[in-house]
């Protein structure tokens, strides 16, 4: 029976005396999800869809995305008000800061189709909160964020949040007051946003890696607010949409 | 947006099977005790959706339509994950609608893919 590894973990291995700690666990069994995939992805080569190497590279590409870049953006950004300013005039410039090219990035080198190729970073104060969907379909910033989470592609999320923002808000556990104004950036194929969350206080005197760490990806698409001793995404449940998007041809 | 017709969302035995008997990864990863929240394959299947919408040759001046433009998988995929596969967890509900999309294209066939797997299973378990 083939294995597949937890990758994550991959690494941990050694030979036989070289670590003192067990092997990862792994998944000894071959779903049929792995296979098909791997049919796929085979009959797709060989049909001319697109080339083995060509899909090397964008793998690879994919691989390398993650939220790293914008949280440390923001850190940056809370440390250096010439940044910030430079942040919300012009993300994509600002963008070079943390070694995101929207521009020129692999394996394009146009920027992916699917991000090309604005981003706008919309600033938080504390009386202005941002929130950023796509309402189309589930285009996100992922040069700079990552891949973009399951409840962000579902249509209970995109069609409601821009119906009812507080109270989608409140289920991620984010209460904001009355006097706080909500607004939904929805993003679309040209543009992608990403929110400049308020530094909040309990952080004066932190590094740049300090604050980073308190960043998440959901305080950079606006549906939690950075907290000292609060590194870790929300676990949201993924429930059907009631009235599901229509979509026309 | 989406241009598939209704009756191309109706069930594709192929994936109807595997959406049956299939194992998915937040079953195994309980069973196995893995911590690795997403399975190995999910950056490849990315990475098939984004070069099937990509005009990829675009870098060297050729710009062609894509296979499958993002808009028109995502659309699907939202269809088929509310009605077919209704309750197949992320990101295997992504992967069948996928190779839903494709084969009501007529861009990979069922009968080929079903063989393929077949061989793709008998190499991986050779070992």
């Amino acid at each position: 029976m083939a294995k597949t590894s937890d990758q994550s973990k991959k690494g941990a291995h050694g030979h036989e005396g070289e670590h003192q700690h067990p092997p990862a666990p792994m998944v000894d069994e071959v779903s049929d999800f792995e296979v098909l995939e791997m049919a796929v992805r085979e009959l797709a080569i060989e049909k001319g869809l697109f080339t083995a190497e060509d899909h090397r590279r964008w793998t690879e590409y994919v691989h390398s995305l993650g939220p790293l870049p914008a949280a440390r953006l923001v850190a940056k950004a809370w440390l250096d008000p010439e940044l910030k300013k430079l942040a919300v005039k012009d993300g994509v410039k600002a963008s070079l800061k943390v070694g995101v090219d929207w521009i020129n990035s692999p394996p394009t080198n146009f920027g992916t189709p699917s991000d090309y190729c604005n981003l706008r970073i919309l600033e938080d104060t504390p009386t202005l909160k941002h929130v950023v969907v796509c309402t189309l379909c589930s285009c996100y910033p992922r040069p700079i964020l990552g891949q973009s989470p399951e409840w962000y592609r579902t249509p209970a999320y995109r069609r409601r949040l821009v119906r009812w923002p507080r109270q989608v808000l409140s289920e991620f556990g984010l209460q904001l007051p009355p006097e706080v104004e909500i607004r939904v950036a929805d993003s679309n194929q040209k543009t992608r946003y990403m929110v400049l969350p308020v530094r909040p206080a309990g952080t004066e005197g932190w590094t740049e890696e300090q604050l980073a760490e308190i960043v998440t990806r959901d305080c950079m698409i606006g549906v939690a607010v950075p907290k000292p001793g609060v590194t870790s995404n929300v676990k949201m449940p993924v429930h059907r949409a009631v009235h599901p998007i229509e979509h026309h041809s | 947006m989406a241009t598939l017709g209704k009756d191309d969302l109706a069930p594709i035995d192929l994936l109807e099977g595997i959406r049956r008997r299939g194992r998915a990864w937040e079953d195994l990863i309980v069973q196995y005790g893995v911590k690795n929240p997403d399975p190995p394959w999910k950056v490849t299947l990315d990475a098939t959706c984004d070069i099937l919408a990509a005009e990829s040759c675009a870098a060297e001046g050729q710009v062609d339509d894509p296979v499958l433009p993002v808009l028109e998988r995502r659309a699907e995929e939202d269809e088929l994950s509310s009605g077919t596969y209704e309750g197949v967890p992320f990101p295997e509900r992504q992967l069948l609608a996928l190779a839903h999309s494709l084969i009501r294209r007529g861009l990979i066939d069922e009968k080929e893919l079903a063989l393929r797997m077949k061989q793709v299973h008998e190499r991986l378990t050779s070992a």
